[in-house]
C-alpha cells in the first residue's frame, strides 16, 4: 500500500468524521465576519448611550488596516486551536482503537503512515484557509477597498506555514502518548511553549508567531520580512515529523 | 449610528447564518445516526440547537464516541 492510497483514505476520513466541515466552517465564518466586525465596531462603540461627546469623536473611522488585523487575529487564534483539536487524535486514536496495528499489517511503511496523516490535515487546512481568504477579500472589497491580491496571498501562505507547525507538533504529541486526551494536553503545553518563547523580544523573531506579523505587514504594504522565522518554521515542521517517525518506528502497537 | 444604518449590513450576515445552519444540520444528522454519545443524547441535541455556532463544534469535538 503506498502513500497516495493512505492519503486518499485519510482525506475520506476527514470528510466522514466532519473534520473538514468544522475547519471549513470556522475559517469561512471568520473570513466573512472579520472585515464586517472591523467596519462595525467603531459605530457600535459610538452607539453606546451616554457616551461623552468628545470621546465618540476620538474613535477613529475603520480602515483597511483594521480589516486585515481582525482577519489575522481571528484566524491565528482559531486556526491554531483547530490545528490542535483536529490533529490530537491523528495517531493516538488509531492506537487506542487498534486500527493503527491493522493498517500497518499491510506493507505500509510507518513513515508513509505519518506523512499521510500530516498531508491530509495540510490539504484540509489549505482548502479551508483558501475559502476564508476569498471570503475576507470579497467582504473587504465590498466594505472597504480592494486588498492587493498578491500580498494578501502571501499573508495567507505565511499563516498556513504557521498552522503547519502546530499540526506537526500535535502529530508528534499524538505519537508520543496512547490517548487523545493526553495528546491534547501535551500539544497544549507545546503550543504555550512555542507561543511563550515566540513572544520574547529577541528570540521571538525566529519563531512561527512572527510569520503572522510579517503577513500583516505584507498585506498592508509595510513589509518587515522575517525570513529566519520562515526557515525556522519549516525546520520545526520537518523536525517534529522526524522525531514522530523515530518514535513511532519503534513503538509497539 | 441609528438602527436603520445597521440594517444595510444585514445582508452581509446571510452567508454566516447559512454556514451556521449547515453545521447545525450536519451535527443533528450525526447525532441521530450515532448509537452512543458521551453523555445523554437529548442534552447534545439541546446544545447543538441552542448554543449558536459553537454548539455543533463542541459536539463534533467532544460529544462523539465510537460505537
Amino acid at each position: 500500500m503506498n502513500f497516495f492510497i493512505v492519503l486518499r483514505k485519510e482525506l475520506m476520513e476527514q470528510w466522514r468524521t466532519k473534520r473538514l466541515l468544522v475547519i471549513l466552517a470556522v475559517m469561512a465564518i471568520f473570513g466573512l465576519i472579520s472585515p464586517l466586525l472591523a467596519k462595525l465596531t467603531p459605530d457600535l462603540l459610538k452607539s453606546i448611550p451616554d457616551m461623552p461627546a468628545g470621546l465618540a469623536d476620538l474613535i477613529p473611522e475603520p480602515t483597511l488596516t483594521d480589516a486585515v488585523l481582525q482577519y489575522v487575529k481571528n484566524l491565528e487564534q482559531f486556526g491554531i486551536l483547530l490545528a490542535l483539536l483536529m490533529s490530537m487524535g491523528s495517531v493516538a486514536q488509531e492506537k487506542e482503537r487498534g486500527t493503527a496495528a491493522m493498517m500497518l499489517t499491510h506493507p505500509l511503511s510507518r513513515a508513509a503512515f505519518l506523512l499521510a496523516k500530516f498531508a491530509a490535515l495540510a490539504v484540509t487546512f489549505t482548502l479551508s484557509l483558501t475559502v476564508a481568504a476569498l471570503a475576507c477579500w470579497y467582504y473587504t472589497l465590498l466594505l472597504f477597498e480592494a486588498l492587493p491580491w498578491d500580498s494578501f496571498l502571501a499573508l495567507n501562505g505565511l499563516m498556513l506555514v504557521g498552522f503547519f507547525v502546530y499540526i506537526a507538533a500535535t502529530i508528534l504529541c499524538s505519537t508520543l502518548v496512547r490517548s487523545q486526551g493526553a495528546a491534547a494536553g501535551l500539544a497544549f503545553g507545546a503550543l504555550v511553549l512555542i507561543a511563550g518563547i515566540g513572544s520574547l523580544p529577541r528570540i521571538g523573531t525566529y519563531f512561527p508567531g512572527q510569520l503572522f506579523n510579517w503577513g500583516v505587514g505584507l498585506a498592508l504594504g509595510a513589509a518587515d520580512p522575517a525570513w529566519p522565522a520562515l526557515w525556522v518554521s519549516l525546520g520545526l515542521i520537518v523536525t517534529f515529523l522526524g522525531i514522530a517517525w523515530l518514535v513511532f518506528r519503534r513503538q509497539e502497537l | 449610528m441609528p438602527f436603520a444604518d445597521f440594517q444595510q449590513y444585514i445582508p452581509f450576515l446571510i452567508p454566516v447564518v447559512i454556514i451556521q445552519l449547515i453545521l447545525m444540520i450536519a451535527a443533528l444528522v450525526d447525532l441521530l445516526r450515532r448509537e452512543k454519545t458521551r453523555g445523554p443524547k437529548w442534552l447534545w441535541a439541546l446544545i447543538i440547537v441552542l448554543v449558536n455556532y459553537i454548539g455543533p463544534i463542541i459536539y463534533f469535538v467532544a460529544g462523539r464516541q465510537d460505537a
